[in-house]
């Protein structure tokens, strides 16, 4: 293992301080283990949104922490579910009377303990919703699509809810729009290298120099088909093959594209899978309405890029496009 | 006779007082299975109890639900979740009681069964903690409302179905990997509850 580091037990802690020095605008370091990032204050006469997960996915989850995206964040350790106290605390910040949504990844434990953060919220007369993002195709067909977890296309839901919230949307209406985001989105990822996780201090599974895993999770999970490593514009045209037989797009829709960079891949590559990503979407009849383009969630220093494409609506594309103000939205 | 605040203290205190040996015995038995973690669960949870046990509220819904938090801020694991699980159901059916009839304890366990059977996905006949607390529950309806005849039944109810189940495979979680292995063993979530009870007695 190299990598800058301290003690690996020390790793999220000192990392979360970092972050709350370098932004003090956006970030503050709250709740009883410190294991919460919120906003200097909270904001008054809107709907609450809240996230929360393993870390070891910046910006993913607590990096969205700003106007317009998340109002707090539970942060548990790398990979590893926060547990339901800062996720309850985090809840408790982002409520100031109108409620709060909570923006989940397909996890296990993400889900277990939000379901019981919103229960023990619920308890003290906090409004709560939950929305639970699950994109990846990789992870399973469209007929056991509940089963998928949740990976980069994460990020155009956080930012479909908190500027729904942002634009003083009742608790119902920025559910009903995070939710219809989260249908309409799709993602695929592909990973050259492994991540390797502090605690653990050895890589997270084996891959050859020169072999490549279409639809790696972004904690290594296994893929949907391993083989020798393309030229970007084949492992591109696989990707989005995938995405198409999954949901097609239609003659003159609109999509949002994210091309999302994994951790050691260069923002170059990035480009060469914008590039050619643009062009079959064109070719499709579709239309890129809205895009991103860079590290948007990671997995520690895995070598890889996903591709989400979310299918919009005039809604939806207004609220992607609205102002946010974070260290790491970048529109 | 009532169960109220004051009750879940001395039970806390009962059974903090003898988790620990409980702990390493259930390291054992889980690490036949599983990794071998239900008895740090079953231990850092209950030395929690005890850390909050003084300013427990004296709403017993509030009371159950402090506990539950308590128990999920040190245990990650799923046994954790799942006591906590049961823990909150119980105490969204008392919100706002400070004292339950005793008569009314299976429901209470019923509806803490029904949550975990959402939460974790076990079904019953799967060999969990869930089908001890499903005869204790029926045990308990049986059993009048003197606390010690309650005991009593519980433990003869769980004793039962570990005997019941001693011969069958595990049916879900880690444990069903080794289902072949897990004949002929006891499921240590079923024996931790099991435990828990022989803690209650007076």
């Amino acid at each position: 293992m190299k990598k800058l580091i301290n003690k690996p037990e020390d790793y999220v802690d000192e990392v979360l301080e970092g972050m709350a020095l370098a932004h003090p605008e956006s970030f503050v370091i709250g709740g009883s283990t410190g294991r919460m990032l919120h906003r200097p204050a909270p904001v008054s006469g809107k709907v609450g949104v809240v996230s929360g997960g393993g870390f070891g996915h910046i910006p993913v989850f607590a990096g969205y922490v700003g106007e317009g995206l998340l109002d707090a964040c539970a942060v548990g350790d790398v990979f590893a579910s926060p547990d339901m106290n800062p996720m309850l605390e985090a809840i408790q910040f982002a409520d100031t009377g109108k409620g709060v949504l909570c923006v989940v990844g397909n996890y296990g434990g993400d889900r277990m303990n939000f379901d019981m953060a919103c229960e023990m919220a619920e308890m003290e007369d906090i409004a709560c919703a939950r929305v639970i993002v699950a994109d990846d195709v990789a992870a399973a067909g469209p007929e056991e699509s509940h089963k998928r977890r949740a990976v980069a296309g994460f990020v155009l839901v956080t930012k479909v809810a908190g500027a729904a919230a942002a634009a003083g949307k009742s608790l119902t209406e920025v559910t009903e729009l995070a939710q219809r985001a989260a249908d309409n989105l799709r993602s695929i990822g592909v990973a050259l290298t492994s991540c390797t996780v502090p605690q653990a201090g050895k890589p997270t599974f084996q891959i050859a120099d020169d072999e490549m895993e279409i639809g790696m999770g972004i904690h290594g999970e296994p893929g949907v088909r391993r083989g020798k490593l393309r030229p970007v514009n084949d492992i591109c045209d696989e990707m989005i093959d995938l995405l198409l037989a999954d949901k097609p797009m239609a003659q003159g829709s609109r999509v949002a594209l994210l091309i999302n960079g994994l951790g050691a891949t260069p923002a170059e590559e990035l480009y060469l899978v914008f590039r050619r990503a643009k062009a079959r979407v064109e070719a499709e009849g579709a239309r890129i309405a809205f895009h991103l383009v860079g590290n948007y969630a990671t997995a520690m220093e895995m070598a890889g890029a996903s591709i989400s494409v979310l299918h919009l609506d005039d809604a939806l594309e207004e609220l992607l496009k609205a102002p946010a103000s974070n260290p790491f939205w970048k529109a | 006779m009532n169960i109220t605040t004051e009750n879940l203290q001395t039970a806390i205190d009962r059974i903090q007082n003898r988790i620990g040996p409980i702990g390493d015995e259930m390291n054992m038995l889980d690490g036949q299975l599983g990794d071998g973690d239900l008895g740090v669960t079953l231990v850092n949870g209950f030395n929690n109890l005890a850390e909050i046990r003084d300013d427990l509220p004296e709403d017993l819904g509030k009371a159950l639900f402090n506990a539950a938090k308590a128990i999920t801020a040190v245990s990650g694991s799923s046994f954790g979740t799942l006591m906590a699980t049961a823990l909150m159901a119980a105490g969204k059916s008392v919100k706002g009681e400070t004292s339950v009839a005793l008569t009314r304890l299976p429901d209470l366990l019923a509806s803490a069964q029904e949550a975990m059977i959402a939460r974790g996905g076990a079904s019953l006949g799967d060999k969990t903690m869930l089908d001890v607390l499903d005869s204790v529950i029926a045990a308990l309806r049986e059993a009048g409302d003197d606390p010690r005849n309650m005991q009593q039944a519980a433990l003869s109810a769980a004793n039962k179905t570990l005997d019941e189940y001693r011969g069958k495979p595990n049916k879900v979680g880690r444990a069903r990997v080794y289902s072949e292995k897990s004949v002929g063993l006891d499921d240590p979530g079923m024996m931790a509850v099991k435990r828990l009870i022989e803690c209650l007695a007076a």
